[in-house]
């Protein structure tokens, strides 16, 4: 025989189970409390446990909340001798009417589920109900980039009924404008977060009528600190090195031309790595024009040294063909003439016979230089004409283009002054 | 035929109830907690680590997975032995029973592992006593602090917490102190050091709802600098030895230099780039971007530095010449500076003019050697020696004073400045 030993548990007061306490088989989940009759208020209570990402290229924000429900369902109420809730766990939920708020313009949305269902249900004696649930949506939002990355944006979570117009349920803040809280350590590393308000109206769908509303406004204020780093600061540096071009003599082409090219190559691989994490709008940004007007400095530079050496070569041919009217030994053009020793000549240069000796070049290269000597000597005629008076001197001795010496005041100054009006803009 | 039907005994079965029967589930409300309507429910939490998958820092969150454990008394379970043996069941019969509804606070994303069926089990002990243990994988945030990134440490924790009863209704507990927490042997992070687990207890307020028990596991990690030394400082620093090559460089070779200085320049700029790649974009500075932004500083400067010693040469140049005053024009430039000046080969020093340089190297060249093979033995002319000994030394002097400070200044400067830094930071 089977011996059944009850345990008397002092802990348990109710013997019956919640479906009879709650009266849940009489209970039609399908209609809403007072159906027929009035709307039923329904109160919202929010608390914003993160902010967990926010999205430039998806236009999103994800953001995990507490969702709290309250509402009096007289088929929900029990006799009660202590005035306290009860509470329960989710599994009830199945068998009750709640409101069917959802979230309108969200992309997607999932209430936690480890280790059960994160729903609360507590039933207070005279019919309230308070329903919390705790959700993770990810939400649209438009984002305005025409100040990016000194911008300020606005996004906006929407809380509607589904099924049930304003006839039939209204969703309001049930504490105003505390109805909405937020985590104390709640914080993005990119944004400051300005500040959180709830607005409710009602929205109107041609098809099925009116519907209240609510929303969680939250303004996001981009820190600017990273993209000083990251884009202005190189940026800036760039157009500096460009300027470096100025003060190289202009002779070394090939010096100034890579300074130019390479200039032109760091730029534009600055302006590819800020594009790569941006949605690809149809406006301007306001880092686009900062980067694109640095590109313009760096490629005029490119363009000024072009012109620099342009406009040499043409003075220079110019000048050949002045000397070329005289017969001197400057029919063998200066610059064309292979020279002799490394010293530095201070006499007549192109009386040819009249060349130092540079004691450390070696007997080979002597012979060598003294060919060469005899060689021109022969072509030419020994005496210099010194038709050629100061003014062609001066020119030659002047090392520096005109437009090299403006350059180097001119680019710096509209530079900073560009800077000044674009910091003054947009900050 | 008749049909035989042997019935076989089996020694091990004892009862040929089903478990729903023998633990009277029909009469169990799975929404009333034990003891509902008195005094509230202690249950106790074990926890074993079984690993951290990952750590992000990109979304400042980390992956763990878990083995959970809830220990508590439900009167309602107890059944009749007189061995004392538990019973133990798999997952289905969880839907059935009252089980507490612990959650991850700050969890992303979590799931309870159902391969090859829902990891979950459930002990019951004939006094009414409940062990149930589950496998989960939750990501939770982790607000980490970059500054001093990536020589930093990391604190971490994952709490746990009722969704629905608060203070009142169950009381969440360690369920062995201190000891609760164990975590696998060989738990391991490729990046991170992991410091030391500890297990910790609170109370949470919330304002609608009440004070809830609180339960955290805090985990400290430390990272690991040799990735970021490999990646990150060591090719920095090598950009900015190179670049104290072009101080040891002739003044004279201009293209040589720039290049030099414009792809260190170039090379700092890609370093740069490649770190914030995998990094969250904050708004302070870390340790490596002060790193990486003083290195990219000397290296800039050096770029400077040519600048001005070139600008200098001419400057000194010029002034030669208009000591000289001769309006010849020509002056002798050696090979070497020539080649600097337009990039064509010479093989001999070229006569040329300050304003002008080769546009066609091949004329150039078709000249010079023309000039060479012929009359190759001709008697020597004798050369006037118009030139004294000072214009001569400065000439031959080819280092500009700045590049011989240079040299020093630039490389002391970075060591001293080594030194700070790893002092400060380590």
């Amino acid at each position: 025989s089977h011996i059944y030993k009850k345990n008397h548990d002092v802990t348990k007061t109710w013997r019956g189970k919640t479906e009879q306490l709650l009266r849940v088989d009489d209970h039609d989940f399908t209609m809403r409390p007072a159906f027929g009759g009035p709307a039923i208020p329904v109160g919202v209570d929010v608390q914003v446990e993160s902010l967990d990402s926010i999205s430039e290229v998806d236009m999103d924000f994800t953001m995990t909340l507490y969702l709290r429900h309250y509402w009096r369902d007289e088929r929900l109420s029990f006799p009660s001798t202590t005035n306290k809730s009860m509470t329960f766990d989710g599994r009830l939920v199945k068998k009750i009417w709640v409101p069917d708020v959802f979230f309108v313009h969200s992309k997607r949305s999932f209430i936690h589920d480890t280790t059960t269902d994160n729903i609360m249900l507590r039933v207070f004696p005279d019919g309230h109900v308070l329903y919390s649930m705790r959700i993770t949506v990810t939400a649209m939002c438009n984002m305005d980039f025409s100040r990016f990355p000194l911008d300020s944006q606005t996004c906006s979570l929407e809380l509607e009924s589904y099924a049930y117009t304003d006839e039939d349920l209204m969703l309001y803040w049930k504490n105003g404008n505390e109805s909405l809280k937020t985590d104390e350590k709640i914080s993005l590393s990119q944004f400051l977060i300005q500040k959180f308000h709830t607005t409710s109206r009602l929205a109107f769908y041609s098809s099925t009528g009116w519907y209240n509303r609510l929303y969680i406004n939250f303004t996001l204020r981009r820190h600017i600190f990273f993209f000083l780093l990251q884009t202005y600061f190189p940026a800036t540096l760039m157009v500096m090195l460009s300027w470096v071009s100025f003060w190289i003599d202009r002779r070394a082409v090939p010096a100034r031309v890579s300074l130019g090219i390479t200039t032109v190559l760091t730029m534009s691989t600055i302006i590819t790595g800020v594009n790569a994490s941006m949605p690809r709008v149809s406006y301007i940004k306001a880092v686009d024009i900062y980067l694109w007007v640095s590109f313009v400095f760096v490629f005029l530079s490119v363009l000024e040294y072009a012109a620099v050496n342009y406009l040499t070569t043409v003075q220079e041919r110019k000048e050949r063909k002045l000397r070329e009217r005289f017969p001197c030994t400057c029919g063998i053009s200066h610059s064309k003439t292979m020279m002799l020793d490394g010293n530095y000549s201070e006499s007549d240069a192109n009386s040819l016979a009249g060349f130092t000796r540079n004691q450390m070049v070696p007997e080979e290269e002597k012979q060598e230089k003294m060919v060469v000597h005899l060689a021109m000597s022969n072509e030419s005629n020994s005496s210099r004409n010194r038709g050629l008076k100061g003014h062609v001197g001066l020119r030659i001795i002047q090392n520096t283009h005109a437009i090299d010496k403006y350059s180097r005041l001119i680019f710096p100054g509209t530079y900073i002054f560009f800077n000044l009006i674009y910091w003054s803009v947009f900050s | 035929k008749r049909e035989i039907k042997m019935r076989k005994l089996d020694s091990t079965k004892v009862r040929p109830l089903k478990s729903e029967q023998l633990l009277r589930i029909e009469d169990h409300d799975f929404a009333l907690r034990p003891g509902f309507g008195g005094s509230p429910i202690p249950v106790g939490i074990d926890v074993q680590v079984e690993s951290i998958d990952s750590i992000s820092e990109v979304d400042m969150d980390f992956t763990m997975t878990l083995y959970l454990r809830h220990y508590w008394k439900d009167e309602r379970l107890s059944f009749h032995s007189n061995k004392n043996k538990s019973m133990t069941f798999d997952g289905r019969l969880i839907k059935k029973i009252w089980v507490p509804d612990v959650f991850f606070v700050h969890s992303k994303r979590s799931f309870i592992h159902d391969t090859t069926v829902e990891n979950v089990m459930l002990r019951v002990y004939p006094d009414g006593n409940v062990l149930f243990s589950l496998r989960i994988t939750v990501s939770a945030m982790c607000f980490m602090d970059f500054s001093r990134f990536p020589l930093d440490t990391q604190n971490c924790s994952l709490e746990l917490e009722s969704y629905a009863y608060n203070e009142d209704d169950l009381m969440l507990y360690w369920k062995h102190g201190n000891k609760s927490l164990s975590t696998d042997e060989h738990i391991s992070l490729s990046q991170f050091f992991i410091e030391e687990f500890s297990a910790s207890s609170g109370l949470a307020f919330y304002s609608s709802t009440g004070w809830y028990n609180r339960l955290f596991i805090n985990f400290a990690l430390r990272r690991h600098i040799f990735f970021f030394v490999l990646q990150s400082y060591f090719p920095a620093m090598l950009m900015v030895m190179l670049s104290w090559v072009s101080f040891w460089i002739d003044r004279r070779a201009v293209p040589a230099r720039v290049s030099l200085g414009i792809t260190t320049v170039l090379t700092m700029s890609t370093i740069m780039t490649g770190v914030s790649a995998s990094m969250p974009q904050v708004s302070y500075i870390k340790a490596v971007d002060v790193y990486l932004w003083i290195s990219f500083l000397f290296v800039f400067l050096s770029v400077i530095e040519y600048a001005a010693v070139n600008y200098l040469t001419t400057i000194e140049e010029r002034k030669q010449l208009k000591k000289r005053g001769k309006a010849s024009g020509l002056y002798s430039i050696d090979a070497v500076q020539a080649m600097a000046f337009d990039g064509c080969f010479h093989d001999t020093d070229v006569d040329m003019d300050l304003t002008g340089f080769s546009d066609r190297c091949e004329e150039n060249e078709t000249r010079a050697s023309a000039a060479s093979i012929s009359n190759v033995d001709t008697p020597r002319i004798k050369r006037k020696r118009s030139l004294k000994g000072n214009v001569g030394r400065i000439i031959l002097q080819n280092n500009h004073v700045i590049d011989t400070y240079s040299r020093i200044i630039f490389p002391s400067v970075y060591i001293v400045f080594n030194f700070f830094y790893w002092g400060l930071y380590i």
